[in-house]
């Protein structure tokens, strides 16, 4: 058997295709290996819900006998990890919590079929926040698995609520990761753990199989390397689906060339989001990871989002569906057997809110939805940092208010929830360090814009090397 | 001093409540203030009656 050097843990996914079509090592190799250190480290930093390994040799020996014979795959031998409210047949699929902690599955979310037909190959289901907490969680311990811990800091959290998906690329466990996102949670622990992470526009791909937590806001998209390897796994999981009623019934295909030259591309951004919205610690990197994008020679535009209370609008929303959705866990009183008491008492919360709130706040979310799209006709994409500051304590509290002073400028502050009302898609790039941990930037764009996004952040990451850089791992494996 | 079965049920009721951790009453009183905040800001928006929910019903 070949020994795998440490690199081949952080490669991009078009490196390992290349090199396991030169037979440099086998899939079956390339898989034992990641399974071993998904098995190893993944539990060290509660990343890991539940191993494949079994399945994904079984998987890779196909693999290798496939590309024997010279018939290739996209993602073929490529190992990869699912948030665990993504269906994997006849596996556990806890959606991170005790409640669920049996529950398995007869058929897989369309989205692992996806990557099946692609050849990648799933090696294990990923920690999460439990629910991926619709309920509001207090804690990062709010999982099944304890709180996710960051790779770079194991005093410092993940990310949530796809934990366990940020800490696996990050952590060089897995290739790439799916993750799902209601408000936040690809980009944040993609930010967090200084990944790149793509949110797409929704309905661009299935979430037949995946837990909902609100119907009106979920979308499933990858966390990765880079740009890139984000727009490959996008490409194999996008499409139309009947059995998601949500599905727009659209596909997507990286074409960089059809992309706008960055000098044709309008950029708005905000400069208090970079000066004072952002914690002291952060701002020196955020502001030259704007500097960078100025210098690829992007038109700039100062703009400004419009006004309105976007956490409360989408907490509505989402207490509406997330009370109908789990209204069976919490009636049951089974609730409390979840580990975070906010996240408790806002899901029983939730089944007291009246129809009429819900409806008047998805009135307010089609005054969003008009009012975005204006501010997109001056502009191509929005830039902003992913968020304001580097991850925070495992212990501190998560809704503790900011200590700092409100600026006076609105910038594009509230741009995560208001980016998903609005179901626009969005990159989160790595772009430097503060107090030791990764920070980042997005870039937003209009809905179908992922290629736009893709082709900017790629230009962005090759001019930096912030998504190439790793925690120091030297692990040796049995 | 006498005390029947049913005011001893009462007493040990009584104090198994105030014993309860008042965490969890504060908890729910937090997320229902949190469900008030919102409704409170959502009130401020003016919403013309054309203005339909984000959401279409397909026949």
């Amino acid at each position: 058997m070949a020994t795998l050097n440490d690199n081949v843990f952080f490669a991009g996914i078009s490196d390992l295709v290349k090199r396991l079509r030169a037979k440099e090592f086998s899939a079956v190799e390339l898989t034992r290996a990641f399974c071993e250190r998904l098995e190893k480290i993944g539990p060290t930093y509660n990343a890991l819900a539940y191993s494949l390994k079994k399945e994904a040799i079984k998987q890779a020996k196909d693999a290798d006998d496939e590309i024997k014979r010279e018939r290739y795959r996209a993602l073929q031998g490529i190992p990869y990890g699912v948030k665990d409210l993504v269906a994997v047949a006849n596996h556990p699929t806890t959606w991170g919590a005790k409640p669920y902690a049996d529950q398995v599955f007869d058929d897989n979310a369309t989205v692992v079929n996806k990557l099946n037909k692609a050849g990648a190959i799933c090696i294990g289901k990923l920690a999460m926040v439990e629910l991926a907490g619709g309920g509001g969680y207090r804690y990062p311990s709010a999982s099944l698995t304890g709180p996710g811990l960051n790779p770079w800091d194991r005093t410092r959290w993940s990310g949530g609520s796809s934990s366990g998906s940020g800490i696996a690329v990050a952590a060089g466990l897995v290739t790439f990761a799916l993750g799902s996102e209601t408000s936040g949670s690809i980009l944040t622990p993609s930010a967090f753990c200084g990944v790149t992470g793509l949110r797409p526009s929704y309905g661009l791909v299935s979430r037949h199989g995946c837990m909902a937590l609100s119907w009106t806001l979920d979308k499933i998209g990858p966390l990765a390397r880079s740009a890139e390897d984000c727009a490959v796994v996008l490409q194999a999981i996008s499409g139309g689906d009947s059995d998601d009623p949500g599905s727009a019934g659209k596909s997507f295909y990286y074409g960089p060339e059809y992309a706008k030259k960055p000098k044709d591309v309008v950029v708005g951004y905000a400069p208090a989001d970079f000066e004072e919205w952002a914690e002291p610690p952060a701002r020196p990197d955020l502001q030259n990871a704007l500097s960078v994008v100025k210098s690829m020679g992007v038109q700039i535009k100062e703009v400004e989002l419009p006004d309105f209370p976007y956490g409360a609008i989408l907490s509505t929303v989402l207490n509406g569906e997330m009370g109908a959705i789990f209204e069976k866990l919490i009636r049951s009183g089974r609730v409390d057997e979840l580990a975070d008491k906010r996240q408790i008492a806002g899901l029983k919360a939730s089944l007291e809110l009246p129809a009429s709130e819900y409806l008047k706040a998805m009135r307010v979310r089609s005054m969003v939805q008009d009012q975005i799209r204006r501010l997109f006709f001056n502009v191509d994409v929005l830039l902003a940092p992913t968020r304001m500051g580097p991850a925070p304590k495992v212990t501190d509290r998560l809704d503790a208010p900011s200590a700092r002073p409100r600026p006076q400028s609105r910038g594009l502050n509230g741009l995560i929830p208001a980016g998903n009302l609005a179901g626009y898609p969005a990159i989160s790039l790595p772009c430097g360090f503060a107090e030791k941990l990764p920070v980042a930037i997005s870039f937003v764009g209009r809905p179908w814009f992922e290629n736009q996004l893709v082709a900017l952040g790629a230009a962005f990451q090759a001019q930096t090397d912030w998504h190439k850089r790793h925690p120091d791992f030297r692990v040796k494996l049995a | 001093m006498a005390i029947t079965r049913r005011e001893l049920a009462g007493l040990l009721a009584a104090s198994a409540a105030v014993a309860a951790p008042q965490g969890d009453d504060e908890e729910t009183r937090s997320a229902h203030e949190a469900l008030e905040q919102n409704a409170q800001q959502l009130d401020k928006i003016p919403l013309p009656m054309a203005t339909e929910p984000a959401c279409h019903f397909k026949a």
